[in-house]
């Protein structure tokens, strides 16, 4: 039986294969996290919106979403919508179905933020004369966002992995790519450990921009924090 | 029963439900004929089986009992060789070769294509002939005539196998002659494959000839071409000395006709060639 090939574990991290592979799974997250984000902020507007119908299907979509496996939603999306007439290619039907998916998971982050905002901080806007959409993306969104962005982070993270899911309907992204390698020479091992590399480096690189992003939206709540602390003590 | 072995048995059964494993019992009085350095645990072979291929191998859906013409095959194997049997279903065939090397099970009852590649690594006894055939969905077998009306179509094959490496091979030549490339879209599995078939996002599938025609017969898809790159399929092994026994098992089995008889219930190709062990340094 084989053992471990060092050759064969530095001939793939180098892989031109696998390189493009990677990157197919980074658009995949990149493209799907920003529909994901635009989608998961209309579904906690109206999760918020006040009005009753609107926050039913709000409630229903997100239940629905994620109440079921993605790999049944991508399936259904990729085998069952054509039986109605909606056809897809195939990089459609996996963004769509991982946006969707997401969406469900980020509306919930987006709405737990938003509600986290003092009471205080909209009567101030509303005192000031602001209107809702006024005091919402003045005042409201930006102490959001700030709440928002860790649990944000962290599902990107999740998604960046999620992305493999889509090869049950034949997306070729980085571990499907890993897996056709491995029937070649049956070199498990060294290609898992190479795409878990991979898959390292892109977490990481995820989270430095993360923690700029913590670091630009955190502005001025730092100091606060720290007067806060010196008062305390 | 008394009520401990009631309780015991029905733990076995809840156990064996939850990580996908059967185990089939052996008679007292039949002496093991395998070596017990042969085999992961001694007295019983542990089979890796991907049941995604009916009617080769598949889950009944009434039972939930594996069945299927290599069940019945790797069974009479195995009873007579006085072995218990844990049988493993594994859903990705991508993962069988791995885990057989890695001593997760001794042997594939799954008709894998015997090639020079596994033979480097793997043992292999020769036990049944395959063919590849194309599937269409019903009504259009007629726009494939030749393998070059592939060139152009998308065409869903099973991750790792023969088919996927024929077919990627397929392409190279139709490229090679002017012809459009085949855009290969790879699935998990068989089901999906079909599924993808039925919902339009393929124009056809590569799959074996046993495949195609169940599938066909079930009115799901029809098949275009058949016969394409015939090739016998193996069981795999780890150890050499079990892929011995159970040769020499075959051949005895051919000799009283048992082997023929599970062949033409099915109505399928055996080998004809002598039942031997062919792997690293044979």
């Amino acid at each position: 039986m084989t053992m471990w090939s060092w050759s064969a574990f530095f001939e793939y991290l180098f892989s031109p294969f696998l390189l493009y592979g990677a990157w197919t799974t980074i658009w995949l997250t990149v493209v799907s996290a920003l529909l994901g984000l635009m989608l998961g902020g209309v579904v906690a507007a109206a999760r918020m919106s006040g009005i009753g119908w609107l926050e039913k299907v709000a409630f229903f979509y997100v239940w629905l979403m994620r109440g079921t496996p993605l790999l049944v939603q991508l399936v259904i999306i990729y085998t069952g919508l054509p039986q109605i007439g909606i056809k897809f290619e195939v990089v459609t039907c996996a963004l769509l179905g991982l946006a969707l998916n997401e969406a469900a998971y980020l509306s919930e982050i987006i709405r737990g933020a938003v509600q986290s905002v003092g009471i205080g901080q909209r009567n101030a806007a509303t005192a000031l004369g602001l209107t809702k959409f006024q005091a919402m993306r003045d005042v409201i969104l930006p102490q959001a966002t700030r709440v928002m962005l860790p649990m944000l982070g962290n599902s990107v993270n999740g998604l960046l992995k999620t992305t493999s899911l889509t090869s049950a309907i034949s997306m070729e992204e980085l571990l499907r790519r890993t897996n056709l390698l491995i029937q070649e020479r049956f070199l498990t091992l060294e290609l898992f450990i190479v795409a878990s590399i991979y898959y390292l480096v892109m977490t990481s690189a995820w989270s430095l921009v993360q923690n700029w992003l913590e670091r630009r939206f955190g502005r001025g709540f730092e100091e606060e924090a720290r007067l806060e602390n010196a008062e305390q003590r | 029963m008394s009520l401990a072995r009631t309780g015991s048995a029905f733990s076995a059964a809840f156990i064996s439900l939850l990580i996908g494993y059967t185990t089939t019992a052996v008679a007292v009085d039949c002496p093991i004929k395998v070596a017990d350095s042969s085999l992961l645990t001694p007295g019983e072979a542990v089979v890796s089986i991907n049941p995604v291929s009916p009617p080769m191998q598949y889950v009944d859906p009434k039972s939930g009992e594996l069945k299927g013409m290599r069940v019945e095959v790797g069974d009479a194997i195995l009873e007579r060789l006085c072995l218990k049997q844990k049988k493993i279903r594994v859903d990705d065939f991508g993962t069988m070769i791995p885990g057989l090397q890695a001593g997760r099970w001794d042997m594939i009852n799954t008709g894998v294509f015997f090639t020079d590649a596994r033979i480097k690594i793997i043992y292999m006894v020769r036990y049944e002939n395959q063919a590849i055939a194309v599937s269409t969905r019903p009504g259009d077998a007629g726009k494939f005539n030749t393998v070059e009306d592939l060139a152009g179509k998308t065409i869903g094959v099973d991750i790792g196998g023969y088919e996927e490496n024929k077919l990627k091979q397929l392409d190279q030549e139709l490229q090679a002659k002017g012809l459009p490339a085949i855009k290969i879209a790879i699935f998990n599995d068989t089901n999906i494959d079909y599924q993808a078939l039925k919902a339009g996002q393929v124009d056809a599938n590569f799959t074996i000839e046993a495949v195609a025609k169940e599938y066909a017969d079930r009115g799901i898809s029809q098949v275009a071409l058949k016969g394409l790159y015939p090739s016998p399929v193996a069981l795999a092994f780890r150890n050499k000395d079990f892929a011995q026994a159970v040769a020499d098992t075959l051949t005895k089995m051919k000799a009283d006709g048992s082997y023929q008889a599970i062949f033409d219930k099915y109505g399928k190709t055996p080998w004809d060639g002598p039942f031997d062990v062919k792997g690293p340094g044979i």
